[in-house]
């Protein structure tokens, strides 16, 4: 079995709204991709995986806005976004 | 040529960011200026206590530089303002300030009016209205895609042209 690591992720406007603003999920320590980083997400509480698979989610991995198959590793800043309001 | 986009925390005074823009816009034949002010009724007649803009540290202000870039590169200005509130906002407070200063009305008119459809549906922000019947998240509506698409289509038309 992989080893695993805690990952913190911020989850940004209505994607907060069923847990908070911040989740901790763990991660094997090689890294994983941002959407299976999404399924990891979903197991963590229903109302947020019904938003996730609802809603057209962004990744944003250290500041830049990244593909879903791109990867994320232990210590990778991350954020998902729900589009966006505009101001 | 100047072009400056700010991100505040605290409220934009409209008549101070417009005198300093035009002062340092001097010899300009034109300064245009938009103010975007917080209503204060929901689309279906509720009262809204506050308009709530969350950001991100970074991503936004980086969004509202492209879009001002992108007015310099498709309009014939010498400089332009850009200053968005984030988050709670008061009904009536301002959220957006745009300028822009050309030597001629038309470019100043158009680049304002091309930064306000830009900043309305791609700046990154997420917005959330609370009012006296809860508090719902705001999306761009189809009339914010419909101006949007006027710069599209227009561009287009330039480009059959050239």
């Amino acid at each position: 079995m992989a080893e695993l690591c805690p990952l913190s992720v911020n989850l940004y406007g209505k994607l907060a709204d069923p847990c908070g603003r911040g989740i901790t999920v763990s991660i094997p320590s090689a890294g994983c991709t941002a959407g299976e980083l999404r399924s990891l997400l979903a197991g963590h509480d229903d109302d947020l995986a019904r938003l996730l698979t609802s809603t057209r989610v962004l990744y944003c991995i250290n500041d830049q806005i990244v593909a879903e198959s791109d990867r994320v590793v232990p210590g990778d800043e991350v954020a998902l976004f729900p589009p966006v309001s505009g101001g | 040529m100047s072009c400056e986009a700010t991100l505040s925390p605290r409220p934009i005074d409209p008549v101070e960011a417009l005198r300093q823009f035009s002062a340092a816009a001097a010899g300009a034949g034109a300064v245009v200026s938009f103010t975007g002010l917080a209503r204060g009724m929901t689309r279906d007649g509720h009262r809204v206590t506050a308009l709530v803009l969350e950001s991100h540290r970074s991503l936004t202000l980086r969004s509202m530089e492209a879009i001002a870039a992108d007015a310099h590169a498709r309009f014939a200005i010498a400089a332009s303002r850009v200053i968005h509130r984030e988050g709670r906002i008061a009904p009536g407070e301002a959220i957006v300030f745009v300028a822009t200063a050309a030597p001629h009305r038309r470019a100043a008119f158009e680049a304002a009016d091309y930064l306000m459809d830009r900043l309305k549906s791609e700046a990154v922000f997420w917005k959330r209205e609370e009012g006296t019947d809860g508090s719902r998240w705001i999306e761009p509506t189809s009339g914010d895609a419909a101006d949007l698409a006027r710069w599209q289509n227009a561009a287009r038309t330039d480009h059959a042209r050239n």
